[in-house]
């Protein structure tokens, strides 16, 4: 280990030799490469960790360079998914790093393969039902991750200890029903608000691999920019007792059963999206009117139509570049149900469906 | 919920499948043939018993040229796979389901055989001269499907099977859509392999099927193993069901489609046919002049399996099969039905059809109701479009 290039991070004191030791050993995974990803896994190469796998199923487009720090107009042009142009950067931030950039959609077939042996996990992902997946795993695998998100100016936190603290599953049960929150592409995102929040799951996540996770933050973390607010909600009072992840060691999003099902149709060019979750049984219903509402405001999307069955429109698929754009059709039924006409693309259309309807 | 997907596999079953079943598995099911005890010999004897039950509703002497398969497609594998030699020639139609077309397909492909593929009319049938027409002296197999999974037409499988015999060729049927709702009997009707499926109108469950192989085709095996019997034999038995049949069967399951054939004996074929066209001759004359509507096939029940493939004009099948099932509580399959020759015959390609086929449980409340949540459906899509 070279320590003039640590020198600095050493001489932090609960760091230290030790500390960096450790850390050029360790394993840390960040899932999702976009506004919060790509500042941690830049933040944790230059750190000096042994390991680093990033993990992310998307494109470049341009929307992204407003906010993601590893990406340029020059990557903009080799059109390559960002998982491979982040494993190409960090490489030459960091040659000691063992990257490894994997540009996949983690999920239940998956995500015991691609999370084995980290030592945290890093949720940069813009989805709960990925977030309830790493849940599941972390709880099965007894490893630490960390939660964030970011909308707005608005960026949350939160360090998850299975056996110490309370789960996701505590917090939120079940994936909140699609649509019924605003997501990146329908609220926007101040670019500084991701920088904040990644820098802070960094620094939990050194602590958690210099081994001093006394000093982590306890609780959620609730920090907004714009109005200059910072709080830390106390958490173990939410704690389920009754909770099915980490009470029951029921993983059900990990063992498939409440993850959503996305299949090409047979013949047409479109993909079929249904959202898993307890709350897609119970009978809830999209508010088609309102969802139609928050797309009509955006200029991605046209075409937008209703009937009592089912809620229309179009958007582009960004994924091949400005020069060639082609349009994809969506059509949303209440139960949450979803056809996207113009892709066989399983991956895009869970990408998709998660930027405009929220999953 | 109204299921109307009877054609993709029958739903429910009669009440003496599930319970001849579930009696079967909790207290007899031991291996059959492997061993002397009274447990395995029972079991044996259950398999000769559908195998007997079997054979006779098909019209087979020799019981022991029906061997079970797990399905029509391998039934069909076994069959294609089996019996074609390098050079030889096959005449299929562009109305098969995929199980037949790509076994033909691959080996057409990998320079084995060739093929020569007949177009049905317009309405969905293969004429028997047509057939005639592509025979070659190196013509070998005539593959061809009973009734279309996709517009339920039935084939003329007389005339075709004499026509095979005068020519010396073998006649391969895909029986999926038909056994149990079309009379079947490999000697009148001069089939040499008769390749089927349990799980849909014979009323067993998925993973049961079987071939019936006549005396004239010997079959290459495509599946070796254990028989039970003729253990010290280096290979594959010759004598007939061994040959095709190593490893355990299914024997659950064909203890359920004994139940299920005897349920269709019972009820009797021509009246279990009678209940499925007359629904669809309902479901026809509701949306018949309805200009919203396309139906695809011919515009009677006549040699027709209770089958409608639709669309609604200017709307995806995949849309109107999910509406359906989410506001109105009806389960139909929508897109090409595994047999992509048949939707470019009839101008239904790529997007595919709806697709409604009946069963024996089905009622007239049932087709009222789908006729009914079709036409709001066709009529919320004008008010938005």
């Amino acid at each position: 280990m070279k320590t003039e290039r640590y020198l600095r991070q050493i001489l932090f004191q609960p760091i230290g030799h030790e500390g960096q030791e450790r850390l050029g050993k360790a394993l840390a995974v960040v899932v999702g490469c976009g506004a919060i990803g790509s500042t941690a896994a830049s933040l944790l190469a230059r750190a000096g960790i042994g390991y680093l796998r990033v993990i992310d199923r998307d494109i470049l487009e341009e929307s992204n360079l407003q906010r993601q720090e590893l990406f340029d107009e020059e990557d903009l042009k080799e059109g390559l998914p960002k998982a491979l142009t982040a494993e190409k950067k960090l490489q030459r931030v960091n040659s000691t790093v063992r990257i490894e950039g994997i540009n996949a959609d983690l999920n239940p077939g998956n995500a015991e393969i691609l999370l084995k042996d980290a030592q945290v996990i890093l949720d940069c992902t813009d989805n709960f039902e990925t977030r309830l997946l790493i849940n599941d795993y972390a709880l099965k695998s007894q490893t630490p991750w960390i939660y964030s998100a970011c909308l707005g100016s608005q960026a949350l936190l939160m360090n998850i200890l299975p056996g110490k603290s309370l789960c996701l599953r505590c917090l939120i049960n079940s994936i909140p029903f699609p649509g019924t929150l605003p997501t990146c592409e329908t609220a926007g995102i101040l670019a500084p608000a991701a920088k904040v929040i990644a820098s802070l799951q960094v620094t939990e996540a050194l602590k958690i691999l210099t081994g001093h996770q006394e000093a982590l933050i306890s609780g959620l973390l609730d920090i907004d920019l714009w109005k200059g607010t910072f709080q830390i909600m106390d958490t173990q009072t939410v704690r389920s007792l009754t909770c099915p992840a980490c009470q029951k060691g029921e993983y059900e999003f990990l063992n498939a059963k409440s993850f959503s099902l996305t299949t090409t149709l047979c013949g047409s060019n479109a993909v079929q999206i249904t959202p898993g979750g307890s709350s897609a049984r119970n009978g809830s219903k999209i508010d088609l009117s309102a969802l139609s509402q928050r797309l009509q405001s955006l200029p991605d999307i046209t075409d937008v139509s209703q009937s009592p069955y089912l809620l229309k429109f179009s958007c582009r698929d960004k994924s091949l570049g400005a020069r060639d754009t082609m349009s994809l059709n969506w059509v949303i039924f209440p139960d949450g149900r979803a056809l996207l006409f113009g892709t066989k693309d399983p991956t895009l259309a869970r990408t998709l469906y998660s930027q405009y309807i929220g999953i | 919920m109204i299921y109307l997907d009877n054609a993709a596999t029958s739903f429910p079953k009669p009440s003496e499948v599930y319970r001849a079943m579930d009696e079967f598995f909790r207290e007899r099911a031991a291996n059959p043939g492997r061993a002397g005890y009274r447990l395995s010999m029972e079991a044996e004897r259950e398999i000769e018993m559908t195998r007997k039950a079997l054979a006779e509703f098909f019209g087979a002497r020799d019981t022991q040229r029906l061997v079970f398969t797990l399905n029509a497609t391998d039934a069909i594998n076994m069959a294609i796979k089996g019996l074609l030699k390098p050079g030889d020639h096959v005449i299929t139609t562009y109305l098969e389901h995929n199980a037949v077309t790509r076994p033909l397909n691959s080996l057409e492909k990998q320079g084995v055989i060739t093929i020569s593929r007949v177009r049905p009319s317009p309405q969905g049938f293969i004429g028997p001269g047509d057939i005639e027409k592509a025979v070659t002296p190196k013509t070998r197999l005539i593959a061809i499907v009973h009734a279309s999974n996709v517009l339920g037409t039935v084939q003329p499988l007389r005339a075709i099977g004499q026509l095979a015999r005068e020519r010396d060729l073998i006649f391969l049927i895909d029986a999926a859509q038909s056994a149990g709702l079309w009379p079947i009997n490999v000697e009148e009707q001069c089939i040499d392999l008769l390749a089927f499926t349990g799980h849909k109108a014979l009323f067993g469950p998925p993973g049961t099927g079987g071939l019936y192989v006549s005396e004239r085709v010997e079959l290459r095996p495509w599946r070796e193993g254990g028989t039970g019997v003729d253990s010290q034999n280096p290979v594959q038995p010759k004598e007939m069901p061994y040959r095709l049949e190593g490893g355990t069967p299914n024997f659950v399951g064909l203890v359920g489609l004994k139940a299920g054939v005897e349920f269709v004996s019972r009820m009797g074929i021509h009246n279990i046919q009678r209940h499925g066209q007359g629904l669809i001759h309902h479901l026809f004359h509701c949306l018949e002049d309805d200009k919203r509507f396309i139906l695809y096939g011919p515009p009677s029940t006549e040699n027709r399996s209770p089958i409608l493939s639709l669309n609604i004009n200017g709307m995806e099948p995949q849309v109107v099969g999910t509406i359906l099932d989410e506001s109105f509580g009806i389960a139909v399959r929508s897109g090409l039905h595994c047999a992509p020759g048949t939707h470019r015959e009839t101008g239904s390609f790529p997007q595919g059809t709806l697709r409604i086929s009946t069963g024996f449980f089905n009622t007239e409340d049932d087709i009222a109701q789908v006729a009914l949540a079709l036409k709001e459906i066709a009529s919320s899509e004008r008010v938005t479009a």
